[in-house]
């Protein structure tokens, strides 16, 4: 039933303040990079003079910011696909199969969860560069997979604690194997939470910057976010072209939230409750 | 019966199709990924140098637009020397500059070169730069500002740049108070009843920003010459600093009145010194900011919006019984220093004098309005009277405070100086805890 009267305002309101505070950054964002240096300086809240794309075309031309678009697409397109593959494998294992020691090997990659990246920022540059994996794209793809799959593994365990086992044991009994089950059943029936996962992953890596910094230490491997933030300089005060960086580097993540709200929505909920 | 498109067997298979298109795609991005790791981009990776062939420098300039002919500048000395030596240069966000160098330092891997910042930021990384006195002694005589590049006696980094404090300020928002505009306060009385002026007619006497904690940092090396005796200034930089004298009590004491009496713009505690700080003052937004000689927030960028508004000033004298008169606090800026796993030091030498010649600091100096640490360019060729200016106190310019301190030390006196201006702790609580990190 829908609430009327005051009810309603005192809900609305709040929300619309609350978009209004979301929106605001951008659309001040977007009126910087439309700005001059000057128009900036002189006066930071006023709206641009005309409007203009030439700082996000300067940010775009000048910067090398179309090698590192590639470059983020490339490294987020081999992690995600790396992420799905053994983020499902592992959850359709923790969910369905009975192993010796699986309930403790949940726990270490629950535990993994816990770890903030600056902690093992060390040992992991270390053990990269012996294995001669620094500054590559592999190097990069690993990196994000190790970070990123604790979390990847939590959520499809979780999903696929939801499909009965009922339907598992039918394709047993049918004659399928443990692998012909995932591909078979886990895969598709596991589509939903597959792209949810995806897409939360995706964003993750397109938005790091620590890791990338680390792993991709020369100008051409840099990744988008990387090439956005050096903009910057020693706090460079050129804020109208760094503001025309960020609008190239945002404009796929809300190209992407705008495509797929519902599925990140169910990502960010999946296993918080049990159907 | 042949299947029609609508049927289970058709949706099937092109669902099918999807699955392995959708598949292919990031499949496809994984082996050109591992191929793109066995490519020779590899070789050329922003580590330490593969061979003699090839010198890797980190730094955070060599994207700007204002520093191009600088490093092309250094680049074509260099390779002019060392034909088929390659140097690249990464320029690296400042943000993160030095958790990269310290993981870099940490696993014994990075650039041949790296820039650094005078003082902490430099001694706190000595054990992984390679001493240099005995292979730039033909640049001491020329360069100026080595001591912020020294860990007791010894050379760590080559100067390019020098940095200091001087107090600018905004003719025409003196102007407006009904001030002379050519004639800047000498004493901390004058800068007190014209910052009474300014205030009154509408504008922040000062620009301050102290989100990252650093606005105490430029007030205490700012005002410290009108305030410590020379004595006193000579024995804070030899390690003899005294944490309850009543001078250095006076300095965390202005830093909290003047706050207190109005002379910031609003939420200076959440207001960002880079760069909202120097943007308010280069858009007329206050009557004086202290800024820099080096880098950014100099002279050059403020010009740019000012012009012949634009003036400068020393530190006022605030004790006048101790301190007969100020002086430009400056020392080395930025610098670079040689990483100890560099495969030919000599090599890696070479090109931190390409970066230090003339040639190169004169395009620093001109185009991105640093004053840089060579003595010999001419620097009349800019016409901007603060830079002359600046550059005629630098022959009595003694080196900043702050810079002697350590990182750790530094790091409290930021939180503390935020925490002094929302009144949480006390100046005798604050210095309590500056005099047991400093032991």
């Amino acid at each position: 039933m829908r609430e009327r009267g005051i009810g309603r305002w005192i809900v609305a309101i709040p929300m619309c303040l609350l978009a209004l505070a979301t929106i605001y950054p951008m659309l001040f964002t977007l009126n910087v990079a439309m700005k001059s240096r000057r128009e900036y300086v002189l006066n930071r809240f006023s709206l641009a003079d005309h409007l203009t794309a030439a700082n996000i075309a300067d940010a775009w031309n000048t910067t090398g910011l179309g090698r590192y678009t590639f470059n983020s697409v490339l490294v987020t397109a081999g992690s995600v696909a790396l992420l799905l593959l053994l983020g499902s494998m592992a959850g359709y294992a923790f969910s369905q199969l009975t192993f010796r020691g699986r309930k403790w090997l949940f726990l270490v990659c629950l535990g993994a969860l816990m770890i903030p990246f600056q902690v093992i920022m060390v040992p992991f540059f270390r053990v990269l560069g012996q294995i001669h994996l620094l500054d590559t794209y592999l190097g990069l793809i690993l990196a994000y997979t190790g970070q990123f799959l604790p979390f990847t593994i939590f959520l499809m365990t979780s999903f696929y604690s939801r499909i009965p086992a009922e339907i598992v044991e039918a394709a047993r009994v049918d004659g399928s194997t443990t692998l012909g089950v995932y591909r078979r059943i886990m895969l598709p029936l596991g589509r939903p939470a597959l792209l949810s996962v995806g897409i939360l992953n995706a964003l993750f890596c397109w938005n790091d910057v620590l890791i990338s910094l680390l792993v991709m230490q020369s100008e051409q491997h840099r990744t988008l976010m990387v090439g956005v933030t050096a903009l910057r300089g020693q706090y460079s005060d050129n804020i109208p072209l760094f503001a025309g960086g960020v609008l190239v580097a945002a404009l796929p993540v809300i190209a992407i939230y705008l495509f797929f709200q519902r599925q990140i929505t169910d990502g960010v909920t999946a296993g918080s409750t049990k159907g | 019966m042949m299947p029609s498109a609508s049927s289970p067997t058709i949706r099937g298979i092109k669902s099918r199709r999807g699955w392995i298109a959708a598949a292919l795609v990031p499949a496809l991005a994984l082996v050109s990924a591992a191929c793109g790791a066995a490519a020779p981009q590899t070789q050329a990776g922003g580590g330490a140098s593969s061979g003699s062939n090839k010198l890797v420098v980190w730094d955070w300039h060599s994207g700007d637009a204002t520093t191009k002919d600088y490093y092309a500048e250094a680049r074509s000395d260099f390779e002019a020397k060392h034909p088929g030596v390659q140097v690249e240069f990464v320029a690296q966000p400042y943000d993160q500059y030095y958790t990269l160098l310290g993981t870099a330092i940490q696993a014994g891997k990075g650039p041949d070169i790296s820039m650094f910042n005078g003082g902490a930021q430099l001694r706190d990384r000595v054990s992984a730069l390679l001493p240099l006195d005995d292979k730039v002694g033909d640049l001491k005589d020329r360069l100026v500002g080595w001591d912020a590049f020294k860990q007791a006696s010894t050379t760590y980094a080559v100067p390019v740049t020098l940095q200091g404090f001087p107090f600018y300020y905004n003719k025409a928002v003196y102007k407006k108070a009904g001030l002379d505009p050519e004639k800047p306060p000498k004493t901390l009385a004058e800068l007190q009843t014209d910052c009474a002026a300014i205030k009154k007619s509408g504008n922040a006497c000062f620009n301050l920003g102290n989100k990252e904690g650093l606005g105490i940092e430029f007030f205490l090396s700012g005002f410290a010459p009108g305030v410590f005796s020379p004595a006193q200034y000579d024995a804070w930089l030899a390690g003899k600093r005294d944490w309850k004298s009543p001078e250095v009590r006076q300095i965390f004491q202005l830093w909290k009145q003047t706050n207190d009496d109005g002379w910031y713009n609003k939420g200076v505690n959440s207001t960002a010194m880079f760069n909202d700080q120097f943007t308010m003052f280069s858009g007329g937004k206050g009557g004086n900011v202290i800024g820099l000689i080096s880098d950014t927030a100099h002279w050059k960028s403020f010009d740019e919006f000012l012009g012949p508004d634009l003036g400068v000033y020393q530190a006022p004298i605030a004790n006048p019984g101790t301190v007969k008169s100020t002086f430009l606090p400056a020392e080395g800026g930025i610098g670079y220093g040689v990483m100890k796993w560099t495969k030919d030091p000599d090599l890696a030498v070479d090109l931190v004098k390409s970066l230090s010649s003339t040639d190169a600091e004169k395009l620093f100096f001109e185009k991105a309005g640093a004053i840089a640490a060579d003595k010999t360019i001419d620097t009349k060729s800019v016409d901007v009277p603060a830079a002359g200016q600046i550059v005629s106190w630098l022959p009595d310019s003694k080196p900043l405070l702050h810079t002697a301190l350590s990182a750790k030390t530094l790091d409290l006196m930021h939180r503390l100086s935020q925490q002094l201006i929302s009144g949480d702790v006390t100046v005798d609580q604050v210095l309590t805890q500056l005099a047991a990190s400093d032991k």
